[in-house]
């Protein structure tokens, strides 16, 4: 599997929705992308990437778009 | 009651976290157990503990005052352990003092070592237990926090933050599946009260129901039953082990 592909299972896992959906997510955008949902999202990018992701990259991970530039901080290329 | 569990315990090297590995081992679980640094007598508590109960039993070795040491232990530390079903958060320090008396520097090491330390392990082991969905986060506090008491201003406070993080916790993480509780203990015979006056201690053992100082193995037994699945329907709550205090 590829990142790409990593990172877009990781919101579908988390929110149950699909593909086309998860690449143009934003927060809060759907019911199950609330506060308690992103955990969820955080749980599964990091078990995903085999990371530990800092609290304020938790906090200033706002849509698919951004996530993936959070994530280059992590050494992981797209 | 704890068998294929795996629990994180700090401060396991005496006291109440000692008691609290025995009672999980003799119940089963794997343990990592957490103390400030490594000594032949902790070193060689683990192993006979280990080989007693027929359990894995692995030291962590960080302290509490310093995050990025703890987050280089914890980082090191889920390479090879992904799974954490139980976190008790024991480690503590205890110095009394009245207010007018009491040092910022003392205040400050308090609130790092009982506070900010366990908030940051329950961060860290929390995001663990949101991809398993399931966890019991236990932390010990006091009934300092509850009652307040002459001396332990300071104490009780960080006692009474960790009441107020556990709660939260359970409302925010309870949807997966993951419980927090809290023990808020009596005056336990701990090495924390060798610095307690004897005529405070005298006191404290007036006002027990039980007539007796609580002991370590007490707080263990409840810590036990929080960590279990006997109180999967249990969480956000504040248990007092003191023996009933009038």
């Amino acid at each position: 599997m590829t990142n790409e592909e990593k990172y877009i299972n990781a919101f579908v896992q988390a929110f149950e929705i699909d593909t086309d959906k998860a690449k143009t997510l934003e927060f809060q955008a759907i019911p199950a992308w609330d506060s308690v949902g992103h955990m969820g999202l955080i749980a599964q990018l990091e078990e995903a990437f085999d990371i530990m992701m800092e609290p304020d990259d938790i906090v200033d991970l706002s849509s698919f778009e951004k996530g993936k530039e959070i994530l280059k901080k992590y050494n992981v290329e797209f | 009651m704890l068998k294929g569990k795996t629990a994180f315990i700090t401060g396991t090297n005496r006291g109440i976290g000692k008691a609290i590995v025995e009672e999980f081992a003799k119940n089963g679980a794997n343990i990592i157990a957490h103390a400030r640094k490594e000594t032949p007598e902790f070193v060689a508590f683990l192993k006979e503990t280990a080989e007693k109960y027929g359990v894995d039993i692995r030291p962590a070795y960080f302290d509490m005052a310093n995050y990025e040491n703890i987050k280089l232990e914890f980082q090191a530390l889920i390479k090879t352990q992904k799974i954490i079903h139980i976190l008790v958060n024991n480690a503590g320090i205890f110095k009394e003092s009245l207010v007018q008396m009491t040092l910022m520097d003392d205040v400050q090491k308090m609130f790092n070592i009982n506070f900010l330390a366990p908030f940051y392990l329950m961060q860290l082991v929390s995001k663990l237990m949101v991809r398993q969905k399931e966890g019991s986060i236990i932390n010990i506090s006091s009934i300092s926090a509850l009652e307040g008491m002459e001396g332990q201003s300071v104490y009780g406070a960080t006692k009474a933050a960790l009441i107020t993080v556990t709660k939260s916790l359970a409302k925010e993480l309870g949807s997966f599946g993951i419980r927090a509780n809290c023990i808020a203990p009596g005056v336990t015979e701990t090495s924390l009260i060798r610095n307690m006056k004897p005529e405070v201690l005298c006191a404290e053992k007036s006002k027990v129901c039980l007539k007796r100082l609580g002991m370590p193995e007490d707080v263990a037994k409840v810590a036990l039953f929080l960590a279990s699945d006997e109180s999967e329907y249990v969480t956000g709550q504040v248990i007092r082990v003191d023996g009933g205090r009038n």
